[in-house]
């Protein structure tokens, strides 16, 4: 699972490094590119360096995740091979100091009450303490009767603007936006300004959400994938032919604020395509983990 | 002619073997010694038992041995710098309280590290620390012991983390991480080397005494 995802990886790397190495384009050869999707080809048929701005807009996108709290539920299976690997690791074991003890106990008990029993032929009369291995025993089942465990699965499951929800799995941020007439839902993006690294684009995109500060932690310079849009013809415009988005990882470290008002919603893989569009959940599906 | 020949080599070995053996008959006849044994032809070397194993010229003729080395001192591997691309030598500890998850969280590190063709140069343990924590009884002085944790330890010591997988193998291994197990990745540094070995009272004792002879003879 780990291994193709190197591979996927390092692909959008290397689509990133020819992309910002890419000054300029004549106007045929973008319409060129525009039919095959491999980038590599814009960099071989880079022409002399005119200084046409490139059409495409460039965004840097953040794709925030919380990291699993506890770990998945174990599948009918999982559950009866553990079973059975306790018994027999159970019944190959050998005792241990406490079960010792409470043998020896048990054999001094019976012994005392044994009808000739003298306590001067007690071997460790002077070592006997007070406290025998059953009592302790006791103490501590009592001890574990007081503790709560807190629940596995709490009752927020259900509320996708939750950071509690679903425990076991990992969550990913998504904000709606509205691009021209329509909301969307994507990953919080921000337009690339000049003069600043594409992971400050994304770490502005994480500042900027409105009504919520997230701590997190950004998983290196390199970004994970990238998606492609073309505008649609009629916005369509000289300068601009549609944008490249290019996404970056990023961990959610320490609790975040339990209220969160606002377009927010925290989905696993699995809910994904309930919100996003197929081409764009095509790109970001391959980069999000769900391991 | 062929097979005339295979019969006449035959027939050669044969008188040989037979001369063989009435030699060594001969020689069980003279000698007080019963020799027993397979026969043995004029080519093979005595088993090191026979009693005329190493009498002779023949260590000409038997393969030369390397000469042996001496064991040498352990020395520290060196500590890989890191360049733009890669980091260099990193060392992912893995720590808790229960030893089976912590085994079985390295034994994973390690597995994922070789799939993914990251290179491992050692994995090792470091010594258990052991807790007592003792509670104090509400009435008197005297504190019983409540509980003993033992603090078990792994490293997985990684060399060459290319800087691009970095990221991926990084949000993997936190994505698996068993619940009660601590995760840190430091770079290795000879201090962490020098922990693993066990402390020597008696060679530090004299080492500060012949740092205090050194100050006091020059004054």
């Amino acid at each position: 699972m780990a291994a193709p995802c190197s591979k996927i990886v390092s692909r959008p790397w290397w689509q990133f490094i020819k992309n910002v190495g890419w000054t300029g384009l004549n106007q045929t050869v973008v319409r060129q590119l525009s039919r095959n999707n491999a980038c590599g080809a814009a960099a071989q048929t880079k022409s002399k360096t005119e200084r046409i701005p490139s059409q495409w807009k460039l965004h840097g996108a953040v794709c925030l995740q919380r990291l699993p709290v506890i770990s998945q539920e174990r599948n009918p299976i999982e559950d009866q091979f553990a079973e059975l690997i306790h018994q027999m690791e159970l019944e190959r074991s050998l005792v241990s100091e406490h079960e010792l003890r409470l043998l020896e106990d048990a054999e001094r008990v019976r012994r005392k009450q044994a009808e000739d029993y003298d306590s001067d032929e007690e071997a460790e009369y002077g070592d006997q303490e007070t406290i025998t291995a059953l009592d302790q025993e006791d103490a501590w089942e009592q001890k574990l009767k007081k503790f709560q465990l807190a629940p596995r699965v709490s009752d927020l499951e259900d509320d996708h603007q939750s950071v509690g929800r679903c425990l076991g799995d990992s969550l990913v941020l998504l904000t709606e936006e509205t691009l021209g007439q329509e909301k969307v839902w994507l990953l919080p993006q921000v337009p690339w300004q000049a003069g600043e690294t594409l992971r400050q684009t994304a770490e502005r995109a994480l500042n900027s959400l409105p009504e919520a500060d997230f701590k997190a932690t950004f998983l290196g310079s390199a970004p994970c994938g990238v998606y492609r849009y073309k505008l649609p013809k009629a916005v369509r415009t000289e300068s601009c032919q549609g944008a490249k988005v290019f996404f970056f990882k990023a961990l959610l470290s320490g609790h975040p604020p339990p209220s969160q008002n606002g377009p927010f919603r925290w989905v696993k893989k699995s809910e994904l395509p309930d919100y996003l569009k197929p081409a764009y959940l095509e790109k970001v599906n391959r980069f999000i983990l769900d391991l | 002619m062929n097979p005339i020949f295979r019969k006449l080599q035959a027939s050669f070995i044969l008188h040989s073997r037979a001369l063989d053996q009435a030699a060594l008959l001969l020689r069980a006849s003279v000698s007080v010694q019963l020799i027993q044994g397979p026969l043995t032809f004029a080519n093979e070397r005595q088993y090191r038992t026979m009693p005329t194993h190493g009498i002779g010229r023949y260590k000409h003729s038997i393969p030369k041995e390397a000469p042996k080395k001496k064991k040498e001192r352990l020395q520290m591997k060196p500590i890989k710098m890191a360049t733009d691309t890669e980091y260099g030598t990193l060392n992912v500890k893995v720590s808790g309280y229960d030893m089976i998850l912590v085994e079985h969280y390295s034994q994973y590190i390690h597995n994922l590290c070789n799939r993914l063709g990251v290179k491992v140069a050692e994995s090792y343990a470091l010594p258990t620390k052991t807790m007592e924590v003792m509670v104090m009884a509400e009435q008197g002085t005297k504190m019983y012991i409540d509980a003993i944790l033992k603090t078990h330890e792994r490293i997985v010591q990684l060399s060459q983390l290319n800087a691009t997988l970095c990221p991926i193998f990084m949000e993997v291994l936190l994505k698996n991480q068993p619940e009660g197990v601590q995760l840190s990745v430091k770079q290795h540094t000879e201090a962490d080397y020098l922990d693993r070995f066990k402390a020597r009272p008696e060679l530090a004792g004299l080492m500060a005494q012949k740092l205090l002879k050194g100050k006091a003879l020059p004054s």
